[in-house]
């Protein structure tokens, strides 16, 4: 699932290590508009949904924390 | 008792609300700030106070019945298997979708039908008559409860929030009460959220020296902005909106520039009144403004300035319409053939009109207002659409984009952008801000600088040495708090005649510069209108 998420990640935008990376939004990796593309690819590559209060820094500052909240909404659904 | 920066405020109501609060014990507190809240309603609002009254005790069972069948959902969750879940979720998404529908329209169709209706009537009418329809519409005329827009939005905010789950129903009526209508937020803002205020309302927590001071402090620097700047350019500024005909295109210049100065100085002046009001309390709320004279682009602007209406539009506006199904669908499509940038810009595009229709008529029932938030949404798609542009072109010319001079020049950019944008907000309606800015293309000349026009505009020589001193007085405070320096620390942190010696020489500037008495005409407070 991680590699999945790194290969979308990279489709939109590229000029990013993401295994590394813990501050995607607050340096401004991932801006507001890469933030609609992900989370319209996300719910269609893991079959989730992720509610509008699910899209805060926290959740999207790493591949790590996207996978994490990715996992948490699987097992709640 | 016009303006939280009025002697009746300052002088006899914080005053008497803050010894009646330190006197009485603890788990009163909050009892004792709900009547001085509803005492500062009647006040301002007389018998309109209902309004504030039939929405807290609407928003409060309608949380209580969107909490009921949510507990109902988790119950038949707990006992069902794993498949089945996704569908029963579906069926009680649905119910909490239906009350809370119901419940914003009511919260938004009393906002429209007070403030909204005789807007809606008098265009209606135009119309009829322009199509020589023989109808005579009556344009109804409501009176406005102080604050409506204000705390409408906080309404609607915890009812959303409930429904997400981000917030639980709360079961005390007066909590809620106190978090709708917390007098100093009440008639000027900031919006804030039930999980940022509620329960730091109700805790009651003691009046502290170091909550006096610090609040107090913020209140001195309040009123030196209001007072000093904001109050001293009203005589100029009625003079050049009101009777705008008469003058060339350099007054109309000078005018939007020092209305724009006007409502920063007013509105963010305003803000520290309300918020060092509060913090006397140890009530912390929520910054709506940040430094927005030094953004560099209006989208930065706008995350500057007035934060909190940005926010409020950018959580239950914006990412609503950009993340509905529809939106993303559109999103992954529109990827594929535009491309990582203009892909997921078409749905953002969509949803920051939304956003910036709503804006516009948030701030007032007239067409400037409308124009004022096309103009932006305009202006911040724009910006997105050139942004790949402007980086190859900048990349060519081996302009380093991250250095102080660039910044200066984006920053100066915008500026000239929000003035513009100020100019149609004041207007006396969009004809009149479409001559205005005509004129100052059109009749521009420097020689209305030195042959003595502008001191003929209600402001002499000396009131205009004393808003410029003043302004970058605010402006160094401005740069130390932008490099991360705490004035206010700063100031704590000195021995205590130091500390006293600040407050009287600012008290002593604002009783000396002060626009106050015979020739001045306090402005009334710009966003209580609204």
């Amino acid at each position: 699932m991680m590699e999945q998420l790194i290969e979308i990640l990279e489709d939109i935008q590229p000029d990013a290590d993401y295994e590394t990376c813990t501050t995607l939004i607050d340096d401004h990796i991932l801006d507001s508009l890469s933030i609609l593309s992900l989370v319209a690819e996300l719910e269609d590559a893991f079959d989730v949904t992720i509610p509008t209060v699910e899209i805060i820094p926290a959740n999207f500052n790493s591949a790590q924390a996207m996978m994490a909240m990715i996992n948490r909404l699987l097992e709640e659904e | 008792m016009k303006s939280y920066c009025s002697l009746g405020y300052l002088g006899i109501f914080l005053p008497i609300a803050v010894i009646g609060y330190a006197f009485l014990p603890k788990k009163y507190r909050w009892m004792f700030l709900l009547l001085c809240s509803y005492a500062f309603f009647w006040m301002l609002s007389k018998k309109l106070l209902i309004y504030i009254l039939i929405s807290t005790i609407a928003i409060h069972y309608i949380g209580i019945w969107l909490g009921f069948i949510q507990k109902e959902r988790d119950e038949k969750l707990s006992t069902v298997e794993r498949g089945e879940k996704k569908a029963i979720r579906l069926q009680y998404q649905k119910k909490q979708r239906l009350v809370l529908a119901a419940a914003i329209c009511f919260h938004i169709g009393l906002l429209v039908l007070l403030k909204y209706s005789p807007f809606l009537a008098k265009n209606v009418q135009s119309l009829l008559t322009m199509l020589n329809v023989p109808l005579k519409i009556k344009i109804p005329k409501f009176a406005l409860p102080i604050g409506l827009s204000f705390y409408t939005l906080q309404a609607v905010s915890y009812m959303i929030d409930v429904y997400r789950g981000t917030i639980k129903p709360d079961q005390n009526l007066g909590r809620l009460a106190l978090y709708m209508c917390f007098f100093p937020s009440l008639m000027e803002g900031p919006i804030c959220r039930y999980a940022q205020t509620a329960n730091q309302l109700y805790s009651g927590e003691a009046v502290t020296y170091h909550n006096l001071t610090y609040g107090s402090q913020r209140i001195l620097y309040g009123l030196f902005k209001k007072i000093v700047i904001a109050d001293r350019l009203n005589l100029l500024i009625k003079s050049v909106f009101s009777d705008f005909i008469q003058y060339d295109g350099t007054v109309m210049l000078v005018g939007a520039v020092l209305y724009t100065c006007q409502l920063y100085m007013e509105f963010s002046g305003t803000m520290d009144v309300v918020i060092g009001s509060a913090e006397i309390f140890d009530i912390h709320l929520p910054e709506n403004f940040q430094r927005p004279f030094f953004s560099k682009t209006i989208s930065e602007f706008w995350q500057r300035w007035h934060i909190t209406l940005g926010l409020w539009f950018k959580d239950y506006i914006f990412y609503p319409v950009s993340m509905s199904k529809r939106m993303k669908k559109l999103t992954m499509n529109a990827r594929k053939k535009l491309g990582n940038h203009y892909g997921p810009l078409l749905a953002g595009s969509i949803a920051l009109f939304c956003v910036w229709i709503c804006n516009g008529l948030w701030h007032g029932s007239g067409w400037n207002y409308i124009f004022f938030g096309l103009y932006h949404f305009f202006l911040i798609l724009s910006g997105s659409i050139l942004e790949p542009t402007i980086r190859r072109i900048t990349d060519a010319l081996h302009i380093k984009r991250d250095s102080k001079g660039y910044h200066l020049l984006q920053i100066g950019k915008t500026t000239i952008f929000v003035i513009i944008g100020e100019l149609f907000f004041r207007a006396n309606g969009l004809t009149a801000g479409l001559a205005m800015f005509k004129k100052i293309l059109t009749e521009f000349s420097l020689s209305s600088f030195v042959d003595g026009t502008l001191l003929n505009l209600g402001m002499d020589l000396y009131d205009y040495v004393v808003v410029l001193l003043a302004v970058l007085l605010v402006l160094a405070m401005s740069i130390l708090k932008e490099k991360g320096i705490s004035i206010r620390d700063m100031v704590a942190s000195k021995p205590i005649y130091v500390r006293w010696a600040i407050y009287y020489s600012i008290i002593m500037l604002i009783i000396i510069f002060g626009a106050y008495g015979e020739g001045y005409a306090p402005i009334d407070p710009i966003y209580a209108n609204f």
